[in-house]
């Protein structure tokens, strides 16, 4: 049971980019008929999402909001003695992103950087390993960078899919301050639910050839994709989450000793709004203190819960904040996390 | 229980409850699909307190299975 506390450690900037191509999905009717459109996506709550163009990558998205961060904040580059890229939408199989990052935004080559290669609760993940780095000393800034690029993953010729993903990449400032109080985290994993979300082929175990890439219908109700697109069970998931994250939530506020009213906002991973209502009933939380961008970026996987903060808390940071932030999915693996802001910047939305 | 749960299904498909039998194969109701099981998932959870995996879930066919499990439970 990986439960963690950290001291004085703590997010001091966010910024986040997304696509100028906004789709919105009421009309994205190329492959389905508008009726058939509007029971999905009445039900999911994503009326609007943003895709990247073909050119444009989870570090392109990354990259333009590093800039706007490092700006912003007049943060000094040699500062930065640690980059982490998540994604599962990565530049190349090799180099790891982050080291292409690296030199891109002009960090020295004392710089460490690493990938994280994880899905919808890396965000959280990511944050342990800058806070951890940091306690071990001699990692002054951390430079965390999370993008995913999912249009490019799924088919949209698969309505379980085709509506629910769009893209996005945030910029993160992590650093030591005696003003932040104490974090505690709680980080999950289940393997054997591998196959919920997955994409079968194109890595090593199944290598991508002319077979792989070929689109086939897969179910009774005609969707169509390849070995190489995303599939998503999403009874399954759905049963998984509604039972696990409820679960993690109380476990971590149990262990912080925190009382949840003195919660200030409550973040949830952008999964779809039918599973985020649940989860707000199921939890109890009041309604005003669940900020939600599914409507309009969908499901951006680890980006979602950053890119909600950036998007709807911009104005709601001054002063000290204590937040939840709860992510769930690919792998599957899952996480809570509480953590303290003072005066966090956040910069403007940035669009690419 | 078994008016509970009718009354429950009946939301969570959003079909008149006047229209269920007990012996009638619920995914075979025209509102039956992908979308609205989550809901059929969703009531099991939030009315029952029953956590289900889809493979259990996948061998309930009537509403008289459904009826069952949530009186055993």
């Amino acid at each position: 049971m990986a439960l963690l506390t950290f001291k004085n450690v703590g997010i001091s900037g966010l910024t986040a980019a997304v696509p100028g191509q906004v789709i919105d999905n009421y009309s994205h009717d190329q492959f389905f008929t508008r009726d058939e459109i509007r029971e999905v996506v009445d039900k999911i709550g994503v009326k609007q999402r943003r895709f990247a163009g073909p050119d444009v990558c989870s570090s392109d998205l990354c990259f333009a909001a590093a800039e706007e961060l490092i700006n912003g904040m007049s943060i000094d580059r040699r500062e930065i003695d640690l980059l982490i890229f998540i994604s599962q939408t990565p530049d190349y199989r090799m180099p790891a992103t982050s080291v292409l990052l690296q030199e891109r935004l002009g960090l020295p080559s004392g710089t460490i950087t690493l990938d994280i290669n994880l899905g919808c609760s890396a965000f959280i993940y990511g944050l342990t390993v800058a806070y951890s780095m940091i306690i071990a000393g001699g990692v002054r800034k951390v430079l965390l960078l999370d993008g995913e690029t999912r249009s490019k993953v799924y088919s949209q010729k698969d309505r379980k899919t085709a509506f629910l993903f769009g893209d996005a990449g945030v910029a993160a400032l992590i650093q030591r301050d005696d003003r932040f109080g104490d974090s505690w985290f709680s980080l999950n994993s289940d393997g054997s639910r591998a196959d919920l979300i997955k994409v079968p082929a194109g890595g090593y175990r199944k290598m991508s050839s002319g077979e792989t890439v070929t689109e086939r219908v897969v179910d009774e109700y005609g969707n169509i994709r390849s070995e190489e697109n995303g599939y998503m069970n999403g009874a399954d998931v759905f049963n998984f989450v509604i039972r696990e994250v409820p679960r993690d939530f109380e476990k971590l506020i149990d262990y912080s000793g925190v009382d949840v009213n003195a919660i200030d906002y409550f973040v949830f991973h952008q999964a779809n709004s039918y599973i985020n209502n649940y989860l707000a009933k199921k939890l109890k939380l009041p309604e005003v203190k669940i900020p939600s961008t599914i409507e309009k970026f969908g499901n951006t996987s680890s980006v979602s819960i950053p890119l909600t903060i950036v998007s709807e808390l911009k104005d709601l940071l001054t002063g000290h904040k204590r937040i939840i932030l709860s992510g769930f999915g690919v792998g599957l693996t899952w996480g809570t996390g509480i953590v303290d802001l003072e005066d966090c910047y956040i910069g403007n939305l940035v669009e690419i | 229980m078994k008016e509970k749960l009718v009354l429950a299904l009946a939301e969570a498909l959003e079909i008149d409850a006047s229209m269920i039998n007990t012996e009638d194969k619920f995914r075979d109701y025209e509102t039956y699909s992908s979308l609205t099981e989550l809901s059929v998932l969703a009531m099991l959870d939030s009315d029952f307190g029953i956590e289900i995996e889809m493979k259990e879930f996948n061998k309930y066919l009537t509403v008289q299975n459904l009826i069952d499990l949530v009186s055993n439970k």
